[in-house]
């Protein structure tokens, strides 16, 4: 073999490999810095105090508790609607130009820029209520959760074999018991998959928070109101100048990356383990 | 052992009927949302298209004192960032998937894939912070300088790197975002590339060719139409990224054309100024940038759905 | 010599008995493709009735159109009759869960719902029928014993249907169609996915069913037809080409095209 070809492949390996590596090199990093940043302000303190006024120390107790609401409030809205539509899509897609028309549109709207959704119900809903809310916060959020949950939904309906609906449309059940007693069993892993992937998504997400449930500085226990949570404040004391706020946001920053990765590494886990 | 005769089922058509229509309900939902967002945006910057007409798009004004408003350096930043972004991405990507397909053995191949993931699962904040505190200073320090005499004195590429080492600006932005986007094109890549049919690869190697004749001539043409896709995949995620870029890009209404100064986005300057924005207009035209950021991240997305449509790849990932 | 005796017997009981399913005129189209062309059929009760012919024939989509299993699909079209117990089943107003009460049908692939043994066979029952427990108990049980089955998991009918052997499930499968007591099975190619041993087992299970079901099976496996049943009849590209007593089609099939596939000439 001519020496160019060889040199070609060994360049590709190269290239290949330095590639990989370069891939690698920037995710230790960032993970290296949240972590030495943030392990140095994790303290007690981070969990049972409310964020503080400019300048002074204190937790985030607050946002953990408000970034918990929202989000449950997105599943709660955002999993019925998106295990149904993913459903439909399902179970009618091949006969259905509603079916192809909005499983096209869902993927779109699944990487569409989330900043575009939070000023959409910011229009929908904040400004009509005059004031921002927790409400608000979490219909974005649900709104970013969706068509997620559409999708896997849609995917692992489709993994169930056909000759399963055969078989249970063969002992003469009608169509919705099919799905929900038959086909949503058999994919039930695959939607669980999905959802807590959704959750993982959402718990990280700020651009939608910002005009809708904003911040509040104290503890909110009504969710009408703007409520506090962990992506807005870590933006807010991260573009700060004061150094307790900076390390405030390291800490949360930490906390929220551990939740999130924490997460998607066991569903991945638990995913491989289901499918062998 | 007579059969008995066949009961009427407890529920039946009517029960079909009423799921069925709960599911079409749904993804009727899909869609309204959809368009509800797209109107909304419309809606919201009317004042703005109707006070400034196609200028709106030419200007480069950014003036809340007097009113004047235009999208030509929020536009240049968001495309200029995310072009930047793809073509550090794009080779990077293609190289990581070469490795796990091909190169990597295979115990290796899960856990590098899944760090790969990971790069997509860490918050975009956490990519803003980590670039203003650890990546920007860096840049500022080690590459900003370094660019600066080296290729700033160059005659055309020159005027690209001149400018102060701040850190912040449009390159570090460019490269954080594209280390963002990575993860995206990669899965894809990854897919199709194990997709070939390994018939098509073998007899290749039957022939005597190299790995890397096999990519170039046998892999990427047969992929061809899904890593354009994944490509404007990419792109379509780089147009709307908001907090990481509104860490490192500067927040800065100034058009210039070094990449070493700071400059904006559509997504940053929203994020950054839409909760001080005191003015109708001000406000409207904040909301005209999101509906132009809407209807191109809308095209570059459906382009690529509809190129990964073809090769039966529908997707990048849900996450 | 018993066993020829009982076959005789059976044979002739076979003669005389009533037709349970008569297809007439029946054309089955996938989109513009016809599929099968003016079949007319007719099986008998109480009988084992086998359909063979090579791959592509139509004999499953005969077997599909029996129980309208075809219309899932939008694009698959039947048109004719089948009248069974004197009614028409292609005609849209006969409801489909009462077809598919009295037609059960078992699969090449066995499929049993992921849930437990219990369930699977309760499953359907407990649709149609509001049972107290005990007699549901006592139905899933007469299920699983019609399907030989009974000993191997009636300790632990908990378990997942999952966990059992491929031939098992299979039989859990049909366990699943009898517990509804329907009048006709249909097992489009039963045992095509199995092992020797189970295939054997199911075989002799379908012989004892016989008794009490009307049986109609589609199988690319000739031996299989001949062992199990006592009408054959035969297809190719659409087209019924004969049907009659098992043993006078595989020893002396009346048309030429017949012999050609029973002596290996095309498959």
């Amino acid at each position: 073999m001519p020496l160019r070809r060889k040199l070609a492949d060994l360049v590709a390996l190269l290239f290949a490999m330095a590639a990989t590596l370069f891939g690698l090199i920037w995710l230790v990093w960032i993970l290296w810095t949240t972590l030495a940043e943030g392990a140095a302000a994790i303290t007690p303190a981070l969990f049972t105090q409310m964020t503080p006024p400019p300048g002074s120390s204190g937790g985030l107790l607050n946002a953990f508790y408000g970034s918990a609401v929202m989000v449950l409030l997105a599943l709660a809205i955002g999993t019925p609607l998106g295990i149904a539509a993913g459903t439909y899509l399902a179970e009618h897609g091949r006969n259905s130009r509603l079916a192809a028309v909005v499983s096209f549109l869902n993927d779109v709207l699944l990487s569409a820029p989330s900043i575009v959704i939070g000023l959409f119900v910011y229009e929908l809903v904040v400004r009509p209520a005059g004031h921002f809310s927790g409400y608000a916060g979490a219909l974005a959020l649900a709104m970013i959760l969706l068509p997620i949950v559409v999708r896997t939904t849609d995917e692992s309906l489709r993994l169930v074999p056909n000759q399963m609906r055969e078989a249970a449309f063969a002992l003469g059940l009608p169509a919705w018991r099919v799905t929900s007693r038959i086909i949503y069993k058999s994919a039930l892993s695959g939607i669980i998959t999905g959802i807590l992937l959704g959750l993982a998504r959402i718990a990280g997400e700020t651009a939608p928070l910002l005009f809708t449930a904003l911040n509040n500085q104290f503890w909110s226990a009504s969710i009408a109101q703007p409520l506090a949570n962990v992506p807005v404040v870590i933006f807010q004391y991260a573009m700060s100048p004061y150094d307790e706020w900076h390390a405030l946001a390291w800490a949360g920053a930490l906390v929220l990356t551990t939740f999130v990765l924490g997460l998607n590494l066991m569903v991945r886990f638990f995913a491989r383990k289901g499918s062998k | 052992m007579s059969p008995l005769p066949p009961a009427a089922p407890r529920s039946g058509a009517g029960a079909d009927r009423l799921f069925r229509l709960v599911t079409a309900g749904a993804a009727w939902l899909v869609l309204i949302l959809l368009g509800g967002a797209a109107a909304s945006m419309a809606w919201g910057g009317r004042l703005a298209f109707e006070t400034f007409g196609w200028g709106f798009v030419s200007s480069r004004d950014w003036d809340a004192v007097s009113g004047k408003f235009g999208a030509l350096v929020p536009i240049y930043g968001t495309l200029a960032t995310s072009i930047i972004a793809l073509l550090i991405a794009v080779p990077v990507s293609i190289g990581i998937a070469l490795f796990l397909t091909d190169i990597a053995p295979r115990w290796l191949r899960a856990p590098i894939g899944t760090a790969v993931e990971l790069l997509a699962a860490i918050p975009s904040i956490i990519y803003g912070m980590w670039g203003l505190f650890v990546f920007a200073p860096f840049m500022a320090a080690h590459v900003e300088p370094w660019l600066n005499d080296r290729l700033g004195p160059l005659p055309v590429v020159g005027v690209l790197f001149t400018g102060p080492p701040i850190g912040i600006g449009l390159l570090t932005a460019s490269i954080v975002l594209g280390i963002m986007v990575i993860p995206f094109i990669t899965a894809v890549a990854r897919d199709v590339f194990n997709a070939v049919p390994t018939s098509l690869k073998e007899a290749a190697v039957a022939l005597g060719s190299t790995r890397w004749e096999i990519l170039s001539r046998v892999t990427l043409p047969y992929t061809r139409s899904a890593i354009i896709g994944a490509i404007f995949l990419g792109l379509g995620r780089a147009l709307g990224e908001t907090m990481a870029v509104t860490f490192v890009l500067g927040n800065a209404h100034d058009l210039s054309a070094s990449l070493l100064m700071p400059s904006n986005s559509i997504a940053a300057a929203i994020a950054n100024e839409f909760t001080e924005a005191d003015s109708e207009l001000y406000r409207s035209s904040l909301i005209a940038l999101a509906f132009l950021l809407f209807v191109v991240t809308f095209l570059v997305l459906s382009a690529a759905k509809l190129m990964l449509m073809r090769i039966g790849r529908t997707h990048g990932r849900t996450h | 010599m018993i066993e020829l005796l009982d076959r005789l017997a059976a044979e002739a009981l076979v003669m005389q008995s009533p037709a349970k399913i008569e297809v007439r005129g029946l054309e089955f189209f996938y989109g513009k493709t016809r599929a099968l062309n003016a079949v007319d059929l007719t099986v008998s009760a109480n009988a084992v009735t086998a359909i063979i012919g090579p791959s592509g024939c139509g004999k499953s989509t005969l077997l599909r159109t029996i129980n309208r299993i075809y219309e899932l699909y939008p694009d698959q079209r039947a048109s004719g009759e089948i009248v069974i117990d004197g009614r028409n089943v292609l005609d849209p107003r006969y409801r489909l869960p009462e077809l598919r009460r009295s037609v059960g049908m078992v699969f090449q692939k066995p499929t049993p719902f992921a849930t437990n043994i219990r369930k699977n066979v309760a499953f359907a029952l407990s649709y149609y029928e509001r049972l107290p427990k005990a007699e549901l108990a006592d139905r899933v049980e007469d299920a699983l014993r019609q399907a030989a089955l009974w000993e191997e998991v009636k300790d632990k009918l908990d378990a997942s249907a999952l966990s059992l052997s491929g031939g098992q499930q299979q039989r859990l499968c049909i366990a699943r169609t009898l517990a509804v007591r329907p009048e006709i099975i249909l097992l489009d190619e039963p045992t095509s996915a199995l092992d020797p041993i189970s295939t054997a087992k199911i075989e002799e299970l379908i012989h004892e069913l016989r008794k009490h079901f009307t049986i109609v099976i589609v199988t690319h496996n000739m031996q299989q037809a001949a062992r199990v049943s006592q009408r054959t009849a035969f297809f190719h590209l659409g087209e019924l080409i004969e049907v009659g007593d098992t043993p006078q089609i595989f020893t002396n099939p009346h048309v030429q095209r017949t012999q050609d596939y029973i002596t290996g000439r095309y498959g």
